[in-house]
């Protein structure tokens, strides 16, 4: 219990920017975010492996030159599905609620798209009502529930999100039957 | 010497030796490293102050201890940030597992109390006696009882045995703790129990997410002299009864028939701390009967079982009751919550320490574990016993149709992993149903053939005896947790579906489509004929427990209810037809084989109805396809209930959820499309031509009395009618008022039933 009540920060959504992770001056950043916020302990290699293998699928939110939030993805093949993986999203308790962690995920989930994944997929902890909302909103649904699945104890749901079948190119007009 | 940096800096991490071919890395550990890194550990980690043992890993022929400290720092200097040293096998992947050695998150060596066990013995972290003091002995004694139980429960529900039973130092070095035989008897019997339960989990061998539970770690599980336990249990429990006695004499002023030396120096007490340990001493030795009882074939030990589950159960409320006494003890009031406390009394237990095992549960992180209260332990103990009775009770006569309605029971109390892996063990022996009854016969006795049947040769085909292994996994699959079990079930669909093709091509090939004269070959037909139904209704049933096992996990949301309803009907209409086939067929069959001489008018009648079982599969049908068509039309008119993300629809939450079931064509013809066909045109008009909750009511009013023998069924039905008498005044209320009251607000709440919602109607 903390002592003091949450304090909002203000802003307007229009001031956060988004930035692509962009080398290793971002890292420190991501490291201290996910470090303060996340109980699970990460050595600075495992964010070397994400970041390194794929940059342009991870990114920070800024507020005024701070960094208020982060999303660490990953992809690639898994039983011969090409499968995106959300590793960390974290936005600071006073910018919570305000629609940066849909927009950080979002921006991820586009590149996976475009990089030509067919579904995106990550572990959530089935109390965590708040990540769930996110996710679901974003169309992902609870695929399975993983008993224990946490140190802790606590129950996790792997989240899905399956892309539509991309539209079929058009090879030529004649050739249409 | 080699000392690690003790400091954060982020270049200079320590990785972890996982490769195997010499690197730098390589020599700084020797071959033989174990996770006692005491060499490595530099000075300020001893809290005590004494310099660590330097002796203890010693080089061997393949290694020596080398400074590697220039080579570090020189490898520090030349790196830039973000540079890696890469090796054949360490590249990024691999360098995740690398731990900051220090960091009390990661570092499962890290030195927190004591160095090793030894250590903390020296320093008289348990001492024996504990006390000098008797009095005080004895109740420390009781403390070390009850926090161990609390261990134990906290184990059974998913802890490491490191952290929890093994947190006693009392109990990894047993042999010391012989002088105090009470002490020592209790502590033996406890770990002989863990053993037989780690067996036994390990037996069933559907514990995959529970793997927790079986690792041993190289503790001290088995001892020597073990299999006594339970008569050295009995010399001391023998002791104290005397002892109770010669009080309770004392106290009557009647003569001592003995010269007994008391338990401890308080004699106002002594009647009290006799009573508080045998009961905690004859609850131990019950609980290893049940044990025992359990693990005989056969289910031959369960009467037995029954009688020291009672005696138990009755210990558990003397221990309980004990409480009071041993909290007044010394008028101590305690700190905090008692509810809280690992033992009755309140007070600390001494001698355990979770921590200095936690080097043993590496590459595990290091966690502090909560241990369960000592009033949970007790009632997770009382619960368990409970389960454990209602297994023993259970008959082991029964037709499959009724073990598998009571294993799908027996889970609705939400039974432990012991418990569960109790009825598995129970249930399927040396690859028999019971250890008794071969799976064929099982099968034959289910699809309603003929008692003869079980020793025909048809057994030895190959198809039939895969059938016997699904029906084998199926049972060992009903008796895991919810979470495992739904996610088997769905890789079971495609095998049963298999299985029928395969049967069924079987059949095609020995009998083409013309019946046969012979009447071997007219056995065997109806024997396929039977075992075909049989096999189709159990993929339905499968299929219709995947999909509900969906709600108990709360897999779905609201906005997938309507196509999860939708998919559980079309899953509903094909097990009704199957179940109302086997039985019209198994009915043909009686009678061909003469056991019906004429059709009486009770007969036909009895024929043109519709079997209970099937009716009862019909008010399902009712109440999901009232929800269904309830949800579509709230979607249709008033936009509600729906989800649409930005990068994706309907249709793929579809494909997600019922993947598995359309993979099998379970059931055929059912897809996306007809899901949309029959929801597009629901609207509140025509919900108002049609009432299906009203249908439901009907049908459980119709069946009721043909299960009055039996209570699950009739709860079901009584649940059932609550949901339908309420969702049928919602409906028409929604019918009535949807369209026109924008502040009507829909939700559906499970009150009465776990998968068929309440629909509740409010005035936002």
């Amino acid at each position: 219990m903390e002592a003091m009540p949450e304090e909002k920060a203000e802003f307007e959504e229009a001031e956060i920017k988004y930035v692509s992770y962009g080398g290793e001056h971002h890292l420190p950043l991501i490291m201290n975010l996910v470090d303060q916020e996340l109980s699970e302990p990460y050595s600075i290699f495992t964010y070397r492996y994400f970041v390194y293998l794929w940059p342009q699928l991870s990114f920070l939110a800024f507020h005024k030159g701070k960094c208020v939030g982060t999303v660490v993805c990953k992809m690639g093949e898994h039983r011969n599905t090409f499968r995106g993986y959300i590793a960390m999203l974290v936005v600071i308790k006073p910018y919570r609620g305000r629609g940066i962690a849909t927009e950080l995920v979002t921006r991820s989930i586009r590149m996976m798209m475009e990089s030509g994944c067919e579904e995106v997929t990550l572990e959530a902890e089935v109390t965590n009502k708040g990540a769930l909302a996110l996710y679901g909103r974003l169309g992902f649904i609870r695929a399975k529930r993983l008993f224990h699945y946490y140190l802790n104890g606590v129950d996790a749901f792997r989240l899905k999100l399956l892309f539509p079948p991309p539209p079929r190119q058009e090879l030529s007009p004649s050739l249409d039957t | 010497m080699i000392q690690y940096n003790t400091g954060k800096s982020a270049k200079r991490r320590a990785s972890s030796t996982r490769s195997p071919t010499p690197s730098l890395f390589e020599i700084l550990s020797s071959s033989n490293y174990s996770p006692m890194s005491d060499n490595a550990v530099s000075e300020e980690a001893s809290m005590d102050g004494h310099p660590p043992n330097l002796a203890s890993i010693p080089a061997s022929d393949s290694t020596i201890w080398a400074d590697a400290s220039p080579l570090l720092q020189a490898a520090c200097t030349g790196l830039r940030d973000g540079e890696l040293i890469h090796g054949d096998n360490f590249n990024l992947f691999a360098a995740m597992s690398a731990l900051e050695i220090m960091d009390p998150k990661m570092d499962s060596g890290i030195v927190r109390t004591y160095y090793s066990i030894d250590e903390a013995i020296e320093n008289g972290a348990a001492p024996i006696p504990i006390s000098p003091d008797s009095t005080v002995d004895v109740q420390s004694t009781i403390d070390i009882m009850d926090h161990l139980l609390a261990c134990e429960a906290a184990w059974h529900k998913g802890h490491s045995l490191a952290q929890t039973v093994f947190s006693c130092i009392y109990l990894l070095r047993l042999d010391r703790t012989a002088p105090h035989a009470l002490l020592h008897s209790y502590c033996r019997v406890t770990r002989a129990t863990c053993k037989a339960v780690v067996s036994l989990v390990s037996d069933a061998r559907t514990h995959e997410e529970e793997d927790l539970f079986t690792m041993m770690y190289g503790l001290p599980l088995n001892g020597d002299g073990d299999d006594k336990c339970l008569s050295m249990l009995n010399a001391v429990e023998e002791t104290i009864s005397r002892q109770l006695r010669a009080c309770k004499a004392a106290s009557s002023k009647r003569r001592l028939p003995e010269d007994l030396e008391p338990l401890q120096s308080n004699p106002n007490l002594e009647e009290g701390f006799c009573k508080a340990l045998l009961c905690r001493l004859r609850f131990r030795k019950h609980f290893f009967h049940i044990l025992a009882c359990m693990k005989r074939p056969q289910g031959r030990g369960l009467e037995s079982a029954r009688k020291h589950i009672a005696s138990c159960t009755t210990e558990l409320e003397s221990i309980l009751k004990s409480a009071d006494f041993l909290r007044s003890c010394f008028g101590e009031s305690c700190e905090g919550d008692i509810d809280d406390k690992t033992t009755a009394s309140g007070r600390e237990p001494i001698g355990f320490d979770a921590m200095l095992n936690s080097r043993l549960s590496a590459p595990m992180p290091p966690r502090a574990i909560k241990i369960l209260s000592w009033k949970k332990a007790v009632e997770y103990f009382v619960k368990l016993l409970h389960d454990l009775d209602v297994i023993c009770s259970h008959s082991l006569d029964e037709h499959l149709e009724s073990l598998l309605r009571f294993v799908v029971q027996f889970q609705k109390s939400q039974p432990d992993l012991v418990a569960r892996s109790h009825l598995q063990l129970l249930l399927v022996q040396d690859g028999k149903l019971y250890g008794r009854d071969p799976f064929f016969a099982v099968i034959t006795k289910a699809a309603a053939l003929p008692e003869a049947t079980k020793n025909h040769d048809i057994q030895k085909n190959e198809s039939i005896l895969q059938l016997g292994m699904l029906v084998m996994n199926l049972l060992k699959i009903l008796c895991t947790n919810a979470a495992w079990q739904r996610r088997k079930l769905g890789k079971l669909l495609q095998d049963w579906r298999v299985i029928y093709v395969q049967l069924e091509l079987a059949f095609r090939n020995a009998f083409g489509e013309v019946s046969s004269s012979s009447n071997d070959e007219n056995i065997c037909m109806k024997i396929f004929q039977h075992i075909l139904l049989w096999v189709e209704e159990q993929t339905y049933w499968i299929a219709f427990r995947f999909l509900i096992l969906g709600f108990e996990l709360e897999l779905y949301s609201t906005s997938e209810y309507c196509m999860v309803y939708w998919y559980l009907y079309a899953v509903l209409i094909k097990l009704a037809e199957k179940t109302h086939l086997k039985m019209t067929v198994s009915y043909d069959t009686a009678k061909r084989k003469g056991k019906k001489k004429k059709d009486s008018p009770k007969d036909l009648a009895r024929e043109s109805r519709i079997p209970p079982a099937v009716l009862f599969l019909q008010c399902y049908m009712c109440l999901a396809e009232g929800l269904t068509m309830m949800l579509a039309a709230l979607r249709n008119e008033i936009s509600v209930f729906q989800s649409p993300g930005p990068f994706n629809t309907e249709q793929e939450k579809f494909a997600q959820h019922f993947e598995l079931l359309q993979r099998a064509c379970i059931p055929d013809h059912v897809s996306y499309p007809s899901y949309k066909e029959s929801t597009t045109h629901a609207r509140f008009s025509t919900l108002a031509m049609y009432n299906y909750f009203k249908d439901a009511q009907r049908i459980v009013k119709e069946v009721k009395s043909s299960f009055s023998n039996d209570p699950d069924r009739l709860s079901e039905l009584r649940k059932l009618e609550q949901v339908a008498e309420h969702n049928s005044v919602a409906q028409n209320l929604i019918c009535r008022l949807g369209a026109l009251d924008p502040s009507l607000k829909v939700s559906f709440e499970f009150s009465h039933h776990p998968f068929f919602p309440t629909v509740v109607v409010k005035r936002s």
